[in-house]
């Protein structure tokens, strides 16, 4: 099966004509002014895709995370979500975070109770009950509910992390390598039970990641992004879009059966060679 | 309430048996309380019969009336001199028409006016110089002039001061020059004050270290450290003058620091100081852990000289004139019982307790008897180790302001009579004199007294301020 | 199982270090000596013993209590505790009541303003570095150095107290709420942020609980300095309260009695840590 790319000028095309849920248009963040961190960023997201956002570290895609969530402002460019645009963190753009970011003192029900009743203050105590016990078995961790964080295991605390994401029914989700701290086997299972969560509730959702397997797993599309560089010769090259690779693998893909999958090892080879190679110098 | 029947009271029958309810006669009551009364209590009753005989009554209305007339004429050659123009009767009448505060002359005849504020705080420092103010409490002489007076031990003479300063106390224990020092703004705001009565003559003493018995020269004394309780007392100036007069300059030979009395004992005891001169009972408690000697009373070095005072603010007095007369009325009556030698043994019982002083009853009983022990091995008899004089001469008041004009507390000129009359004298009976028409030489009216042998003739003030030769340099 | 066998095993060892200083105590201090018998001396002498208090058989405490004397003072005071003779002379539990009665408005006087403050300045760089010479100077000055300036101004001895109190004991609780908002991890301010929390709701549920435990133990700490405030201050003042009973007992250079105080002092203090350290335990989490 011949690989899916889209170079970033055809990226930047559909960005016009396409009637996308999340735009981002030309988002630029410099901490030097004349030394960006990437520029010219330009993407979109439809309803219901899956988007998954792959660099080396310091290439900016926490930093386009942040943006989009509202907790970090760009140096020039505009992101819209669903005709408006974002410029601030709000209930519709659920996050979750690189580390759980629970809050200790307290429990599972009641952190997850928290964002419930941050999203429908008007909602009485049996309503509010009803949600978070429904978003707690969707993980799967019914059997927690009333332990705090530190009785859990990593990978428990990252799935009530989700859990507390989903359960505000937010227009998309946020993602920031929300699996990176886990260890494989862990990993492996909240992946799956990500993916049939995402089914079920047709989310919206971008993520950062740094494994491959897990984006071509999960993602419809994996955007590819290189970082800003010093060039021979003075001068400098911001970091950006590189590219968009368009997952053409089944839905309903599994990951025991993934790397069994047809074009599954060009699609891998072709992002791990971009990332050794063109993603990054030195 | 009665304490043997109660005829009057609407909430209970009348029983003719004894009204607490139980079951015996009133006698048996009477002997089963006396049977459990701690020696404080049988002390307190036995002195408040005493208080309540007739014979006692004739004396303490002569006491206070001999008072006032000291309060009135504090020159007592004035005095002389205005009787003789008009005779007794014309005078006591004449006093009592052209009074503004006619109320004290009343006193005298027990008729009182009625009392601008019965609930008082009197402030007192747990010392035998307070006797007077304390007594009246347990003895119930305030209680029978109309008053509800809490006497409150207070933690140190500072704290005096701001209490009566910023009106908490109502009146208080002062030391002598203290009501001076404040109404001159020295050491504090200037707040006019008054003294109503000297407390207390005679009853300090300097105590030394037992280290020192071989050392009762006070020429040996250079490089002491010696403790007083306040600047503005007697027992500074006392000090300072005795060491002056054995040719030790008290700002330069040897420390002269200030500490609250209760401390002293224990500052003596732990070295920090080789002697104090001090109000009893500390002096006694010395000698009594053994610590200390007595080395001299100060008694002998100015007899009859004033110690402490009871006194209040000029504002107070101007306010509440009834109340003032009536407050006044008490503490003298417990001056005069204070006075006679018969009734000193059971005052100690009283004042010794917790409440009040909380020194043992034997240390207390010999400062008020004046049969002691001296530290040295011997029992010394001195009656008037201790007296109870409300109203010293004028004179006296000149005293303390030339020692503090010879020590540098005081600044500049003084006039001294103008000072000495506005604080120690209650009313300003010479000008009503004048208006009455009886004309009057200002006179040399002060008594002259003769301190540590010197005399001190308070006419000549400003140059006995200046004749000694240590103080310090204007 | 190895808890117990260890609190066991502590508690025994504090039992041994407690009689063997008690007896170091007893073996150090002479018991009161009795007076000797009146045999071949003067009138004068007898007498002179007499006044000194030193009558044939009488007793006379000299010198450091023993340790019984003072169980038996203790025990004297705690079996009427709340006996009122006036002014002066009241019971021990009474002056402890008037002493905590005025810690507990110093501290709540001085928690009302170092939580609100410290909320602010720990949210605030400017504020805290606005703040912090203030701070820093005013924190060491000793209740003894504004008992003074307390008593000129407020002129009423009961208010100097508690102002005093106050003016103590706010300090580490200020800065330790400062400190304990201002390192409120970033993570959970960000998920109040997209969550759309209000700033109060966030304060209340967010920052508060966070930095609740390092807020309790300021609190701790203020409490301690609030307890040995108002025993110095009420030695200065006089009147009512624990402190005032210690001066007075020692104005009567009754040790047993300053030794009892003392002990009194040390029990209601562990016993007002012990309170808070219940309330920080309730507010403790782990990460």
């Amino acid at each position: 099966m011949a690989l899916a790319t889209q170079r970033p000028a055809a990226a930047t095309a559909q960005v016009n004509t396409m009637p996308g849920f999340l735009k981002v248009e030309h988002l630029a963040k410099a901490y030097q002014v004349d030394k960006p961190v990437f520029a010219d960023v330009s993407f979109t997201i439809a309803q219901g895709e899956f988007v998954c956002i792959i660099g080396h570290s310091g290439c900016g895609k926490t930093t386009i995370l942040n943006v989009l969530a509202g907790l970090d402002t760009a140096t020039s460019g505009h992101c819209f979500m669903d005709g408006r645009e974002i410029a601030g963190p709000s209930l519709e753009r659920g996050v979750v975070f690189q580390s759980h970011a629970l809050m200790p003192w307290l429990t599972v029900r009641q952190n997850i109770a928290f964002a419930v009743m941050s999203r429908w203050p008007d909602w009485n105590k049996a309503q509010t009950n009803e949600q978070v016990e429904k978003f707690v078995a969707l993980v799967g961790l019914s059997n927690a509910m009333d332990k705090k964080p530190s009785q859990l295991s990593g990978g428990m605390k990252q799935r009530v992390g989700i859990a507390r994401a989903f359960a505000i029914q937010p227009k998309m989700l946020l993602l920031d390598e929300p699996f990176g701290a886990l260890d494989a086997l862990t990993r492996g299972t909240i992946q799956d039970e990500l993916m049939s969560i995402v089914r079920q509730t047709q989310q919206t959702v971008f993520m950062i990641t740094h494994d491959v397997d897990e984006a071509i797993l999960l993602a419809d599309r994996i955007l590819l992004m290189t970082n800003g560089q010093e060039l021979e010769g003075g001068g400098y090259a911001p970091g950006g879009m590189a590219e968009v690779v368009v997952n053409q693998l089944p839905r309903g893909r599994t990951r025991s059966q993934l790397h069994h999958l047809d074009g599954y090892y060009d699609m891998r080879n072709h992002i791990v060679d971009f990332l050794v190679s063109r993603a990054k110098a030195g | 309430m009665s304490e043997f029947f109660d005829p009057y009271n609407a909430e209970r029958p009348l029983m003719m048996k004894c009204s607490c309810g139980r079951d015996h006669t009133v006698a048996q009551h009477q002997a089963e309380i006396q049977a459990e009364e701690s020696g404080a209590a049988q002390a307190t009753r036995a002195l408040r019969e005493r208080s309540e005989t007739a014979e006692f009554e004739a004396y303490s209305n002569e006491f206070i009336e001999a008072t006032l007339m000291k309060a009135l004429f504090p020159q007592d050659e004035v005095r002389r001199r205005f009787l003789r123009a008009v005779g007794k009767g014309t005078a006591m009448a004449a006093i009592s028409s052209v009074l503004p505060v006619a109320s004290l002359q009343a006193m005298a005849q027990d008729k009182k006016g009625a009392l601008e504020k019965t609930k008082l705080k009197i402030g007192f420092i747990p010392i035998t110089c307070a006797t007077p103010l304390i007594m009246a409490k347990p003895l119930g002489f305030y209680d029978k002039q109309g008053l509800d007076v809490e006497v409150i031990k207070t933690a140190g003479w500072a704290l005096i001061r701001d209490k009566m300063i910023n009106k908490e106390y109502d009146a208080t224990h002062f030391l002598s020059p203290m009501p001076l020092a404040i109404s001159m703004g020295a050491g504090s705001n200037a707040v006019p004050m008054n003294v109503a009565t000297i407390q207390n003559t005679n009853g300090q003493a300097i105590t030394l270290h037992n280290k020192h018995k071989d050392k009762r020269d006070p020429k040996q004394w250079k490089g002491f450290k010696f403790a007083v309780p306040f600047e503005f007392s007697m027992h500074n100036f006392l000090l300072r003058y005795y060491l002056a007069e054995a040719g030790i300059n008290p700002d330069t030979d040897v420390q002269i620091r200030v500490v609250p009395p209760p401390e002293m004992v224990a500052n003596l005891r732990a070295g920090n100081i080789d002697g104090y001169l001090g109000p009893d009972p500390f002096n006694q408690r010395a000698v009594y852990d053994e610590i200390g000697f007595l080395h001299i009373l100060t008694k002998d070095l100015w007899n009859g000289h004033p110690c402490c005072a009871f006194g209040t603010s000029a504002e107070f007095i101007q306010q509440n004139p009834n109340t003032f007369a009536a407050l006044y009325r008490a503490v003298l009556t417990a001056a005069a019982m204070a006075r006679q030698s018969k009734n000193r043994e059971l005052i100690a019982k009283v004042i010794s307790t917790q409440a009040y002083l909380n020194q043992p009853e034997t240390v207390v009983a010999q400062v008020l008897t004046g049969r002691f022990a001296d530290g040295l091995g011997n029992v010394v008899n001195v009656p008037d180790r201790a007296d109870f004089d409300p109203m010293p001469w004028q004179s006296m008041a000149v005293w303390m302001l030339t020692q503090m004009q010879r020590w540098g507390y005081v600044k500049g000129e003084v006039n001294y009579n103008q000072i000495a009359e506005r604080v120690f004298l209650i009313t300003d009976a010479r000008k009503h004199m004048k208006d009455l028409g009886m004309p009057f030489e200002a006179g040399s009216g002060y008594k002259k007294h003769t301190i540590m042998g010197k005399e001190f003739d308070p006419a000549k003030a400003a140059q006995y301020a200046k004749s000694f030769a240590i103080s310090k340099a204007a | 199982m190895k808890a117990l066998n260890l609190n066991l095993r502590a508690g025994l060892v504090s039992l041994l270090m407690l009689m063997l200083f008690i007896g170091a105590w007893h073996l150090s201090t002479s018991a009161p000596s009795v007076g000797a018998s009146s045999a071949g001396l003067t009138a004068e002498e007898i007498e002179y013993a007499k006044l000194l208090g030193k009558a044939p058989g009488a007793e006379k405490t000299t010198g450091f209590p023993q340790p019984m004397a003072v169980v038996e003072a203790s025990w004297g005071h705690l079996s009427n505790p709340f006996y009122d003779n006036g002014p002066n002379d009241k019971g021990v539990g009474i002056q402890l009541g008037h002493s905590l009665a005025r810690v507990a408005v110093g501290f709540l006087l001085a928690m009302a303003v170092a939580i609100p403050l410290g909320f602010l300045i720990g949210m605030s760089p400017l504020l805290s570095k606005a703040f912090d010479p203030f701070v820093q100077v005013l924190k060491p000055i000793s209740p003894l150095a504004w008992m003074p300036l307390a008593l000129y101004t407020l002129k009423d001895s009961n208010v100097s107290g508690i102002f005093v109190i106050f003016i103590c004991s706010i300090w580490p609780m200020l800065i330790n709420t400062a400190f304990g908002v201002s390192a409120v991890k970033r993570e959970w301010l960000n998920v109040a942020s997209t969550l759309q929390v209000s700033p109060l709701r966030k304060a209340f549920r967010v920052i508060l609980p966070a930095a609740a435990p390092t807020i309790l133990t300021g609190m701790r700490i203020s409490m301690g300095i609030a307890w040995l405030v108002i025993v110095a201050a009420e030695m200065l003042v006089g009147g009512t309260g624990i402190g005032y009973f210690v001066w007075n007992e020692w104005n009567n250079l009754s040790l047993t009695n300053v030794i009892f105080a003392i002990l009194v002092i040390g029990v209601v203090g562990m016993l007002l840590d012990l309170m808070l350290a219940q309330a920080q335990k309730a507010v403790t989490y782990v990460e």
